[in-house]
């Protein structure tokens, strides 16, 4: 499997996560069938899918988001970095705080710019004192191409920014916990062209640091996005492969049907 | 992909751009008979219409291209989409290259029809002609059925043309070591044929076309090549 891309920066071929076997079952609904997949370090993925095909539920499974839904029963494995995610040792909190988030909405806290950002540093003891703490919010807000609009009027509510400021600080939120991964559902469908096409070039640019996996129902950007392409339909993993290579000649007539408008 | 688009607007471009195809597939396919013709009959009408009829030829490829990049700009297709304005954009550049052929055909022809004939050559020409126009025809019957088999048929028989040429080559030579008067419409003969060779070339073209197409890979086995002309002179 070649990136077909000419001038993209060479992905990685190490595993970040390793998932075998899952499968999701909601009460009685079996949500997501026995996925096996393995996403690649410092590279960004996309989860493609008509709606209620799974790749949401997968996307949550990844941070234990699932957890928080009572009738949710996860099974399978889960390794991120070897180590077993849903192992009873591990602290869901923590493992959130190096499998960062960004949801479909933007949902900055109602505080001001600079606590939605030094929140989660702060929870985590990430910072010793004030001033790296400022860095970090500095450093969070230019990771999400935010600071030179933001700069000037950290303490002002950010529940006041516009729609794709508000996502980007949510980005730069997840981000300023320095996690390894960073999931993101749907980022850009509530946001103009211009915001999503600069949440497009931040996730290219997070990619250098982190693994991404994104949730996208705009297969435009699933193929702008991202290196690895994963179809989900019914529940069933269809297909994973090089981006190039989904979007020219997938291997599956399910996942030829999904992108070329035939099914939905 | 039988299926049809969820957006049905989406199959009428793609559909109408493929009926653009072959409407200048069918146009080649008659330039190349009928330049042929006009060249065994030594009949100028003939070949004065085939040499207007290209401006047709060329402006269908000019409308193709254009809505390709409509498809393009408008749909962004993918996979078999994709590759469908893709294969059909060089299909079209292939059948335009073959109409400039057959109109150079017919210039040649209004030439030759001024000079004393070499007996059997033209008929030759047209036989060649024949065998072209019906690899033409299979290949762009292959890419509307996609019918990778059949494409590969015509990658096969392109050699029979390259035999037909190297024979027409050494009949010619043969003209005009005979007599030197035989010179100049002996080689307005061989540019024919060489030109007619090329057609079978870029009907091989287009079946390759229709393999990646269906496939999604070029075949990547080479055709067999027939050419001796190369080792009898310089030619080629």
């Amino acid at each position: 499997m070649n990136d077909m891309r000419l001038t993209e920066r060479a992905v990685t071929q190490t595993a970040k996560i390793t998932a075998r076997g899952v499968q999701v079952h909601y009460g009685t609904n079996h949500a997501l069938k026995d996925v096996d997949v393995d996403i690649l370090d410092k590279t960004v993925t996309a989860f493609i899918g008509p709606s209620g095909c799974g790749k949401s539920t997968f996307l949550r499974c990844l941070n234990r988001m699932n957890d928080t839904v009572a009738s949710a029963r996860v099974t399978g494995k889960i390794e991120m970095d070897g180590q077993d995610i849903y192992d009873p040792r591990v602290d869901p909190v923590q493992l959130r705080a190096k499998v960062g988030m960004v949801f479909q909405k933007p949902n900055p806290f109602p505080k001001s710019i600079y606590d939605n950002v030094a929140y989660g540093p702060k929870i985590h003891g990430l910072a010793r004192g004030k001033a790296e703490l400022d860095q970090i919010v500095e450093t969070s807000l230019k990771k999400a191409a935010l600071w030179n609009e933001v700069k000037d009027r950290l303490s002002a509510p950010g529940t006041g920014l516009s729609g794709g400021q508000q996502q980007r600080l949510c980005i730069a939120r997840a981000v300023a916990t320095s996690p390894e991964v960073l999931l993101m559902d749907e980022p850009c469908s509530a946001l103009d062209p211009i915001a999503t096409a600069q949440v497009e070039e931040l996730i290219d640019e997070l990619r250098a640091q982190f693994s991404v996996v994104i949730v996208t129902h705009s297969m435009q950007q699933a193929a702008r996005v991202s290196q690895r392409t994963a179809f989900f339909h019914l529940g069933h993993l269809v297909e994973y492969g090089e981006t190039g290579h989904i979007f020219t000649n997938p291997t599956d007539p399910r996942t030829e049907a999904y992108i070329t408008g035939r099914i939905g | 992909m039988t299926q049809s688009h969820i957006m049905s607007a989406f199959d009428r471009d793609l559909e109408s751009i493929q009926a653009l195809v072959m409407r200048m597939g069918g146009l080649v396919e008659a330039a190349i008979l009928d330049a042929a013709e006009a060249l065994e009959t030594r009949d100028e009408e003939i070949a004065q219409r085939v040499r207007a009829g290209d401006k047709a030829i060329d402006a269908l490829e000019e409308q193709i291209n254009a809505e390709c990049a409509r498809v393009i700009a408008i749909r962004a297709p993918a996979a078999s989409d994709l590759r469908t304005v893709l294969t059909v954009m060089k299909i079209a550049a292939n059948l335009e290259r073959c109409g400039d052929y057959a109109k150079n055909l017919a210039k040649r022809s209004m030439v030759l029809a001024q000079m004393t004939a070499l007996p059997g050559s033209t008929g030759s020409i047209r036989r060649m002609a024949k065998q072209v126009t019906l690899l033409l025809k299979d290949g762009l019957d292959a890419y509307i059925a996609r019918d990778a088999r059949l494409a590969e048929d015509v990658r096969q028989r392109d050699h029979e043309v390259d035999q037909m040429y190297n024979a027409l080559f050494r009949e010619l030579l043969t003209h005009m070591m005979e007599d030197p008067r035989n010179i100049t419409p002996a080689m307005h003969l061989h540019f024919i044929a060489k030109n007619i060779e090329r057609v079978g070339d870029h009907a091989t073209a287009v079946a390759e076309q229709v393999i990646y197409l269906v496939t999604g890979q070029l075949p990547g086995d080479a055709r067999p090549k027939v050419d001796s002309t190369t080792a009898a002179g310089p030619a080629a």
